[in-house]
């Protein structure tokens, strides 16, 4: 290399540093040698490289010696820089990665962009991608407080010159980095800490600290395939644990933060480090990344666990610096701007899977035919004509219909399965999250999780629970009808079939009962099984469905689950049945592989829901009723018969004289030649089980008497098949009447379309009129009176008439002073038998220990709801040991006059006394050593403590749990709820693990091609 | 087979259908407890003696007062009361009591079980009263009673008392309308487990005018019978007169007719057709039908619902006496003891036919079948110890007669206490939601 003197003052050696670069080298080096003014000396490291690059280097003739493998780049730099001959003035050394060719230009324009500028000791090209050289990667280079690499770049920002000329920067990157050797050497080089990234960024900042100054200079350019950081080669420096890039990256960009950062600004950012690298492994986790992840959390362990390191940095930073540190404040990125970034790039990533980018090409303007124009007539826009599809009518049918059918319900409703709703959300996650539930005797049994996901839900309108409730059942009907006509119209093109099909879906016997009766869990089957049969038309062969896919329909599973098991029950079945045809082909074809995949899938598919709604389907288990029911109280159904004609009965249902024609419907189609056999096929399916559920009695918790099972769930899925089929069958028969002579299949069509025509009249007509007068009901008196909910946490026996006028029934239930909330029917406890047997003494006039037993149990009142049968009343008044204290026009009050409530002391001489007790805990004073009774339901995490110490807990003859009191003094009553965080975080963890396999998978780095990386 | 799957899942439907069947068929899913509630009888105030008619020696019975609920066996088949009121567990029997006052007059009542309203149609509240109303607690807590009464001047003010538990007050009847000669009471508890008893009696100084027990009506109705009515006729010649006693309780006025059943036929006597009863007003007609028949029965029909009671004027042993004679509901099936009583028991309606069982004091049982129209009489034997209705046609009526030393008596045929059905409970949850 001839000296360039003459050119300009500089003297610029080249250091190249190269690492398994062969693929790069030979454009690296073409690069070198082509510049318009040549470098001055060229030295090149070989740091052990296994491939040609040494070769390639030889054959160009580049003086070069090897190092270590482990070598890191500043150090290779260094060994470099030592061998060079003794300093000039106006030396620099520009740093040549092996994988960065500078452009032909850009050494002239480093060395004249430092021309006029003595205070720059470092000045770096502008650097674009290696394979799309429109990319701009870098312009300068700083460092986020959380540590991220910023470039104040866009991801993939196309290079259009808008961040040209020269800017002051914090740093540059050292692949095509010019350095003034003697500042260079005056720093001791790259940090030999930093063996490979953010040494650039650590060395600009000693040298602005230093009192220098450090550039871009974007005429510069230089092409740089970041081949480490995009893990295009093997990490091999010493300091990389496990060869993985990220994880050094991280650690680099702790240590240069915490080496160079003020000191008072340390803790600040140690906690930042700390959060953003939980995040970004928790982001890495939920992309499945869990390498990347520990990367993230390892990175942080490496440093913290060597500070010897950091201390000896800071005092060699700080014997190199000359200016406060303060002076780098400027060029670090506010946190504001990080935060707008990420916003933005989730939004673009939002807009992206929402609204993709439209793949059709443009056309020109110059191509378009205006002349053509002026012979097409001008389209004008009939406003009426809008309401003359049948989508527009169908749906304002039905919104019509659900508005007059809720005039009644406009308010907060409660009423048949539908109890009263919290005024809040936050009273929803209370009953989901706490262990005991203050429900008759008090009950630690799991809340169900649909009442997290109503709370969740209600969220929408910012809580409120009751008119979250109130706009579900207004709005429910549409929903239905719109699920099922996008499901429909995937079967037939013809809107005047999908869309009347649609509102039968939306008006038949299963809908009008779920809504009239309260249902929620049959409301929200009928609104996803729609979406459930679009997922899973072809779940036959379900091993084509991915795993990502089976996760994700495990989710929506698990929202259904999570409404009412049934639906685990019906998947179960289903699952089952299709493994046995399954198992019959892998006879045939013996292809084990297939069929295990298939297993495996259809396993997960219906247990991972089911893990999901862990502890409460779990505990489905040992109270296998559960599987059989509803959200809310439990309300009868019709019995078999009713459901065969696709009616689930009970309360709210429509006449069973108004037969529906689903069961027609699936007769006909089952005998069909088209695809409706095969949807047909399945209605009948689940037809017959819901024959079955129906004709069974189960009696549950809360409810002692046994019931017909509501058939709702089944039904559901029933009345879809038959609304498919009959809409398949419809589109292709359609024109065979036409075409065909008048024969039975005109006829059978004539009788089918009338009982659907008549039925949808009458349903629309019952709808309209005595609908509104459902069960469902808004703004209702409560059962409980106000002045018995004075008392806080009070027990009283409430003895009610319940049923029609044709047939009332006589029931009773314990309560605390209030009617029962949305989630509470769900978790009631089983009824103790002693004051089971004290209340149907009450009645029948026997119970002359009811008092007594009732006092035992803690519960304080009687109350009978008017209207009763006055001969019980006389009855009860005839017992003795109850004080009436009131008979009003809503009942009758008595008082158990034995001194009772929640929290009895006994004390050793055996005088009973009653103690101050809260809702769950409290605290309260013991007089003497005694016996302490909690008139709850025995529970093992009743905690009584005294003096720090926890009391002898055992159950009484009652079954009521005691402590033994040995001295007085303060207590504390509390129930211990680490059983029920146990299970909510076994809960979460499943749900976490469902989401995270059901979300896309991120990429590995080396996994992206080079064309996305540019 | 093209379409065998189809008729195999046609075939589990209906599979599914039959299972469904049986299983609906097994499940039972109500329990009833089924009982005679006990009996009150009326306690023996001062003056008077009361025996009570049992069906068998050993119906179990405790005094009211008695805080046990032990109870004991009375041994005998007419139990002497000397002054408590006796509690009975007679299961479906009706006991009978009979109370008199020496020399001077006489009456029978039915026990029964506690009752919600009771209508006492008799008695006056003027000077020549010694009428008493007796209020019976037999239920464990106290009770809260109202006692409205209505007399020829109207409706009174209302009346609310408390009786302790088991125990019972004793209400001077003067006391509810002081100086007001035709007396209506209408006792309601509020709560409670309640019988009251009424007693007529009746003197002017030192002169007695006679007594009675007198029976209730549970409720006011448009249709009255007075199944039976002591008429009878002095020297041959001159029947005692009858008074009958009518109140409308509602707001308004009453059209009512009076209708005799007796041997002599049926009909309505002068002055009782079409007789406007105003509403609220206890109102009295004078009647002496002239009949040979020594018993009658009166139907009575309103074009409002009424109370009604005739009073009769009977003559034994040489005394003068009354007897309130009350109205009596449908005969149904049931049991009355009636040991030394040897009543005679009228029956009334327009078809009667009527097989009842006597039981004897030797425990022979006897079957008598009574049939007729109108009105039809029956004196059960002395040795009877009880009778049972066994079967009786629709809207048939009975009363019962009975005459001993000091006087004359009436009681319905009705049943003290019915079989009580009650479904037992559940617990439910849903009581808990409106």
């Amino acid at each position: 290399m001839a000296s360039l003197a003459d050119v300009d003052k500089h003297r610029v050696t080249a250091v190249l540093v190269s690492h398994n670069g062969a693929i790069w080298l030979p454009e690296v080096v073409a690069a070198l040698t082509s510049q318009t003014r040549p470098v001055d000396l060229i030295t090149a490291v070989d740091t052990g490289s296994e491939d040609a690059s040494t070769k390639l280097l030889k054959s160009a003739r580049i003086p070069f010696f090897t190092t270590d493998r482990e070598s890191g780049f500043g150090q290779a730099v260094s060994l470099a820089v030592d061998k060079l001959p003794q300093r000039v003035d106006h030396e620099w050394i520009w740093l040549i990665h092996d994988d960065c060719a500078p452009a032909p230009t850009a050494l002239a324009e480093l060395l004249n962009a430092i021309d006029d500028r003595p205070q720059v000791v470092m000045v770096g090209p502008k650097l674009l991608g290696w394979h799309d050289r429109t990319h701009l990667l870098e312009a300068g280079i700083s460092i986020a407080g959380n540590g991220a690499r910023w470039t104040g770049l866009e991801p993939l920002e196309y290079d259009q010159g808008q961040h040209d000329g020269i800017h002051d920067v914090l740093s540059v990157s050292t692949a095509g980095a010019l350095i003034r050797r003697d500042v260079f050497e005056e720093l001791g080089g790259l940090d030999p800490n930093l063996e490979l990234f953010r040494d650039d960024v650590d060395f600009g900042w000693r040298a602005r600290t230093a009192g220098h100054s450090v550039i871009a200079a974007t005429s510069a350019v230089a092409f740089h395939a970041q081949a480490s950081a995009t893990e295009r080669r093997q990490i091999d420096v010493a300091g990389a644990f496990l060869h993985r890039p990220l994880l050094l990256d991280r650690r680099n960009a702790a240590y240069v933060l915490l080496a160079n950062s003020s000191w008072w600004m340390i803790p600040w950012i140690a906690v930042q480090l700390l959060g953003s690298a939980f995040v970004r492994a928790l982001g890495y986790l939920l992309a499945k990344l869990p390498g990347y992840a520990s990367d993230e959390i390892l990175a942080v362990a490496s440093l913290i666990v060597r500070p010897g390191m950091l201390l000896e940095a800071r005092k060699i930073r700080k014997k190199q610096r000359f200016v406060t540190a303060r002076v780098v404040a400027t060029y670090i990125p506010p946190r504001w701007s990080q935060l707008r970034l990420g916003t933005e790039r989730l939004f673009e990533i939002m807009r992206a899977r929402v609204f993709p980018d439209d793949k059709s090409i443009s056309v020109s303007i110059l191509d378009s035919a205006e002349d053509e124009d002026l012979l097409t007539p001008i389209k004008s826009v009939n406003w009426l004509s809008v309401f003359k599809r049948p989508e527009v009518i169908g749906f304002l049918a039905i919104a019509i219909i659900s508005l007059v059918n809720s005039r009644n319900r406009l308010g907060a409703i409660v009423g048949g399965a539908l109890p009263i709703s919290p005024s809040g959300a936050t009273d929803l996650w209370r009953t989901y999250f706490e262990s005991w539930h203050q429900v008759g005797m008090g009950s630690s049994l799991a809340t169900p999780p649909w009442v997290a996901v109503t709370a969740l839900a209600s969220l929408i309108v910012l809580g409120k629970v009751p008119f979250f409730i109130t706009t579900f059942f207004l709005i429910v009907p549409l929903l239905i009808m719109w699920t099922a006509f996008l499901l429909l119209k995937k079967l037939t093109s013809n809107n005047w079939i999908s869309i009347p099909a649609a509102f039968l879906y939306a008006i038949s016997p299963v809908t009008i009962a779920a809504i009239s009766s309260g249902q929620i869990g049959t409301l929200v089957l009928l609104i996803f099984v729609p979406l459930v049969a679009m997922i899973l038309h072809d779940w036959w062969a379900i091993d084509k469905y991915s795993w990502r896919k089976i996760f994700a329909v495990s989710l929506l599973f698990s929202l259904l689950y999570a409404f009412t098991l049934m639906s685990f029950v019906i998947a179960a079945v289903a699952a089952l049945v299709v493994t046995f045809e399954n198992f019959k082909e892998f006879s045939l074809t013996q292809d084990k592989n297939l069929w295990f995949d298939r297993l495996r899938k259809r396993l997960a598919l219906v247990f991972v829901p089911f893990m999901v709604n862990a502890p409460y389907s779990f505990e489905a288990i040992i109270n296998p009723s559960r599987f059989l029911t509803e959200p809310g109280l439990r309300v009868p159904g019709g019995g078999a018969l009713a459901a065969l004609t696709g009616n689930p009965g009970g309360i709210g249902s429509v006449p069973l004289w108004l037969i529906s024609p689903i069961f027609l419907v699936l007769v006909v189609s089952l005998f069909s030649s088209t695809c409706a056999r095969g949807i047909a096929e399945y209605g009948v399916g689940a037809l017959s089980m819901a024959v079955f559920f129906g004709s069974l009695s189960i009696s549950t918790r809360g409810n002692e008497g046994a019931a017909k099972v509501w058939t709702g769930p089944v039904l559901s899925i029933v009345t879809l098949a038959a609304v498919a089929s009959g809409t398949v069958l419809l589109d292709s028969l359609r024109q065979t009447l036409i075409l065909s002579h008048i024969h039975y299949r005109h006829f059978l069509s004539a009788i089918l379309i009338f009982i659907t025509t008549a039925y949808a009249v009458v349903a629309v007509g019952l709808n309209l009129t005595s609908g509104a007068n459902s069960a469902v009901q808004a703004n209702r008196a409560t059962v409980m009176p106000a002045f018995l909910s004075v008392e806080a946490e009070t027990k009283i026996l409430v003895l009610r008439e319940i049923g029609n006028v044709s047939e009332k029934r006589i029931q009773y239930y314990i309560s605390r002073g209030r009617d029962i909330a949305l989630g509470e029917a769900d978790v009631a406890p089983q009824q103790n038998p002693a004051i089971a047997q004290a209340a149907r003494s009450l009645i029948d006039g026997t119970g002359i220990a009811s008092s007594k037993t009732l006092a035992d149990y803690g519960i304080k009142y009687i109350y009978v709801k008017n209207p009763f049968k006055k001969e019980i009343i006389r009855s009860i008044d005839g017992l003795g040991g109850f004080t009436r204290t009131s008979a009003t026009s809503l009942g009758v009050v008595w008082k158990v006059s034995q001194p009772t409530g929640r929290l009895l002391f006994v004390a050793q001489d055996g005088v009973r006394s009653v103690l101050e007790a809260g809702e769950f805990g409290a605290r309260t004073f013991v007089p003497g050593p005694g016996t302490l009774i909690l008139t709850e339901s025995s529970n093992r995490s009743w905690q009584v403590l005294q003096n720090g110490y926890r009391l002898d807990r055992t159950n009484n003859e009652l079954g009521l749990p005691t402590f033994k009191v040995t001295e007085s003094g303060e207590i504390s009553l509390l129930h211990d709820g680490t059983v029920r965080r146990g299970w909510l975080s076994l809960q979460l963890i499943f749900l976490v693990i469902a989401l995270v396999m059901a979300l896309p998978s991120g990429r590995r780095k080396s996994e992206i091609s080079e064309e996305e990386l540019a | 087979m093209k379409f065998g799957r189809s008729i195999g899942l046609l075939a589990v439907l209906l599979s599914a259908l039959c299972i469904g069947g049986l299983l609906s068929v097994a499940v039972t899913t109500k329990s009833y407890s089924e009982s005679y509630p006990a009996v009150v009888c009326p306690p023996t105030i001062t003056g008077l003696s009361s025996q009570i008619s049992l069906a068998s020696k050993k119906t179990p019975f405790q005094r009211l007062q008695n805080r046990t609920t032990k109870t004991a066996p009375v041994k005998v088949l007419r139990l002497p009361v000397k002054r408590d009121s006796l509690v009975f567990n007679s299961e479906g029997v009706t006991p009978v009591v009979w109370q008199s006052k020496a020399s001077s007059w006489a009456g029978g009542a039915l026990c029964t079980g506690p009752a919600t309203s009771q209508w006492f149609v008799g008695g006056t509240a003027d000077i020549t009263t010694k009428g008493r109303l007796i209020i019976v607690n037999s239920g464990l807590s106290d009770a809260i009673i109202d006692i409205q009464s209505f007399t020829e001047n109207g409706k009174q003010p209302l009346r609310t008392i408390t009786v302790v538990s088991k125990n019972y007050l004793i209400i001077p009847i003067d006391s509810l309308a002081p100086g007001d000669k035709n007396l209506t009471v209408h006792v309601a508890p509020r709560s409670g487990r309640i019988n009251a008893f009424m007693i007529d009696e009746q003197g002017k100084g030192l002169k007695a005018l006679g007594g009675d027990l007198i029976n209730f009506a549970p409720s006011a109705s448009k249709s009255v019978m007075i199944p039976a009515i002591p008429h009878q006729i002095v020297k041959n010649t001159k029947a005692l007169p009858h008074t009958l006693r009518i109140l409308t309780p509602g707001d308004v006025d009453a059209n009512v007719t009076a209708e005799v059943l007796s041997a002599d036929g049926v009909f309505v006597p002068v002055g009782l057709t079409s007789r406007s009863i105003s509403a609220g007003i206890v109102t009295e007609l004078q009647f002496t039908p002239n009949i040979t028949s020594t018993i009658m029965g009166i139907r009575i029909t309103s074009t409002e619902p009424i109370v009604a009671a005739i009073k009769s004027t009977v003559t034994t042993s040489g005394k003068k006496d009354f007897v309130w004679s009350t109205s009596a509901p449908a005969l149904i099936p049931l049991t009355i003891a009636i040991s030394g009583l040897n009543p005679l028991i009228s029956f009334t309606g327009e078809s009667i036919n009527v097989a009842l069982d006597v039981t004897l004091n030797n425990g022979k049982v006897v079957r008598k079948i009574l049939k007729g129209t109108d009105i039809a009489t029956w004196r059960a034997p002395e040795s009877a110890r009880s009778f049972t209705i066994v079967k009786v046609g629709p809207d048939t009526f009975a009363g019962a007669l009975v005459s001993s030393v000091n006087g004359y008596g009436y009681f319905p045929i009705a049943p003290g206490s019915v079989l009580t059905k009650i479904e037992l409970p559940d617990s439910n949850i849903r009581v808990l939601n409106p």
